[in-house]
């Protein structure tokens, strides 16, 4: 009668971190981490670990305060009127919210592409890539420009599809086109984070399982964090998993975090069970 | 609130033709025995008859589990008890062909004197039915301990399997003209001392269904 092994200890880690490009950088601590808007608390209490060279998905039923939280890991939660968050955000080390630091410069590290794929309608695919630098950093000669935007559409696989529509409308490509464009022209800035606030919501099944192809390309460059409804899209494209759950009074709290293939084949927490069972009303 | 329903229910149904299944080999299995101590050659016939009924809720539970995980896209305990109803369902058919080859060996036997090893035989079959219907209930409440206190019964039939092997060793010694015989009877302890090995296999599919940790309860 003795216990011989868990399913987990069968299977290495997806990617090691010791594997990505930057080894230990790219991490980051939150601690304490709690978020209002005006008097209403959206979360509270959250203590989790993103580490480099993995994807991590945080899911949760609607409203537990997922998009809160990673609005709140590059500092966008407080563009709200009357929002604010206490607690500590370290990105290697440096807490983001140190009172003097530079709010655009610490979104200029973490990149954040949202639901909807919002190329700016009145730039060509071109001037969307840069329109990062452009914003950011000092001007850069056209060689310099061009060889970005290759590099970034490659990066995301879609130089292909859009070499010979560089000058057109963003706007004219397909949905899934261009929420891989905002990918791009989120990492065109070499950014060390990328947050994705349901990025596939909005696109059809090939879309989506491209943009899920992409994040496993890229995060060996990125720490990667998605947020997303789906759940398969979690166990299928992440490599760690955080369960946040809202509690009678609508504020929410991390439920549990770890190994996405832990969470899915055995959860610890009986909650996490009940939410990815589909058994969570 | 309640929801998923409709997989509950389909869950429900699978674990209903699981039950079925057991009932039918420990079924087929008291028949053969009966067949094998009255020589009943027709009462055979109907064990081996109701053994393709079990192969055929083998076959349906399994495509039914498959159509279940390939559409309802289970985890965690949900998808450990799709997955482990393979295994639950393969080590019933072949617990039900077990009871075949004693309903089998009812046939050739017929007509003979019966050993005195029947009476173990007979032993090894209650055991082996006790667990069939211990573990089949341990998987159907998802019951660890009870899954548990059945495989431990496995050496019982372990036990019992052994003496039975002296005994008709000794027996083939005292009497060689019977030796064909007697090693049928062997052949079939042998048989239900296996039936008592899957019993036990189902019983570790009901902790990992469970736990999800793979145990081995066999001593």
């Amino acid at each position: 009668m003795n216990p011989i092994r868990s399913f987990a200890d069968l299977i290495p880690d997806a990617v090691p971190a010791a594997e990505s490009r930057q080894g230990a950088e790219r991490s980051i601590a939150i601690r304490g981490l709690a978020a209002y808007y005006g008097k209403h608390k959206a979360i509270e209490g959250i203590d989790l670990d993103i580490g480099p060279g993995v994807i991590t998905a945080i899911i949760g039923p609607s409203g537990c305060g997922k998009s809160t939280l990673i609005r709140c890991i590059n500092r966008m939660h407080e563009v709200i009127a009357g929002a604010y968050a206490t607690g500590s955000v370290t990105l290697d080390g440096t807490d983001i919210y140190t009172p003097g630091s530079d709010p655009v410069q610490i979104r200029r590290r973490i990149g954040m592409v949202f639901q909807k794929p919002n190329p700016f309608p009145t730039r060509t695919v071109y001037e969307n890539v840069i329109a990062g630098l452009r914003l950011n950093l000092p001007r850069k000669s056209k060689a310099d420009y061009d060889e970005v935007v290759e590099r970034s559409l490659r990066s995301v696989a879609l130089w292909d599809e859009v070499k010979d529509k560089l000058h057109d409308a963003g706007t004219a490509l397909s949905g899934g086109q261009q929420q891989r464009l905002c990918i791009a022209r989120a990492i065109a800035i070499k950014p060390e984070v990328l947050l994705l606030d349901e990025p596939c919501s909005a696109l059809d099944p090939t879309a989506t399982l491209k943009i899920e192809d992409l994040l496993f390309s890229l995060k060996i460059d990125y720490t990667i964090v998605i947020v997303t409804h789906n759940m398969q899209q979690a166990a299928r494209a992440s490599d760690r998993t955080a369960f946040l759950m809202a509690d009678e009074n609508h504020v929410g709290h991390l439920v549990e975090a770890g190994p996405t293939r832990e969470i899915f084949l055995k959860p610890k927490d009986s909650r996490t069970e009940d939410y990815i069972s589909g058994r969570l009303g | 609130m309640q929801t998923r329903i409709h997989f509950m229910e389909e869950l429900a149904r699978l674990n209903h033709d699981i039950l079925t299944m057991g009932i039918k080999v420990e079924e087929n299995l008291r028949k053969a025995l009966e067949a094998f101590k009255t020589q009943d050659i027709e009462l055979a016939r109907d064990a081996k008859a109701g053994d393709e009924v079990v192969n055929a809720l083998q076959l349906k539970i399994q495509d039914q589990a498959a159509i279940l995980i390939a559409t309802q896209q289970p985890v965690a305990r949900d998808l450990r008890e799709l997955v482990s109803i393979f295994k639950v369902t393969d080590n019933l058919e072949r617990a039900g062909d077990h009871a075949t080859h004693l309903a089998k060996a009812a046939i050739k036997l017929a007509g003979e004197q019966p050993t005195r090893q029947i009476s173990r035989i007979e032993t090894m079959v209650e055991t082996c039915c006790a667990m069939i219907r211990g573990a089949v209930d341990a998987w159907i409440n998802h019951d660890v301990e009870e899954a548990r206190k059945i495989a431990a019964m496995d050496k019982e039939v372990d036990l019992e399997h052994k003496a039975l092997v002296r005994d008709v060793l000794e027996f083939i010694k005292e009497h060689p003209e019977l030796a064909d015989r007697a090693s049928r009877v062997l052949n079939n302890s042998g048989y239900l001392e296996r039936v008592g090995d899957h019993m036990t296999n189902i019983c570790e599919a009901v902790v990992y269904m469970v736990e999800g940790s793979h145990v081995e309860l066999k001593d």
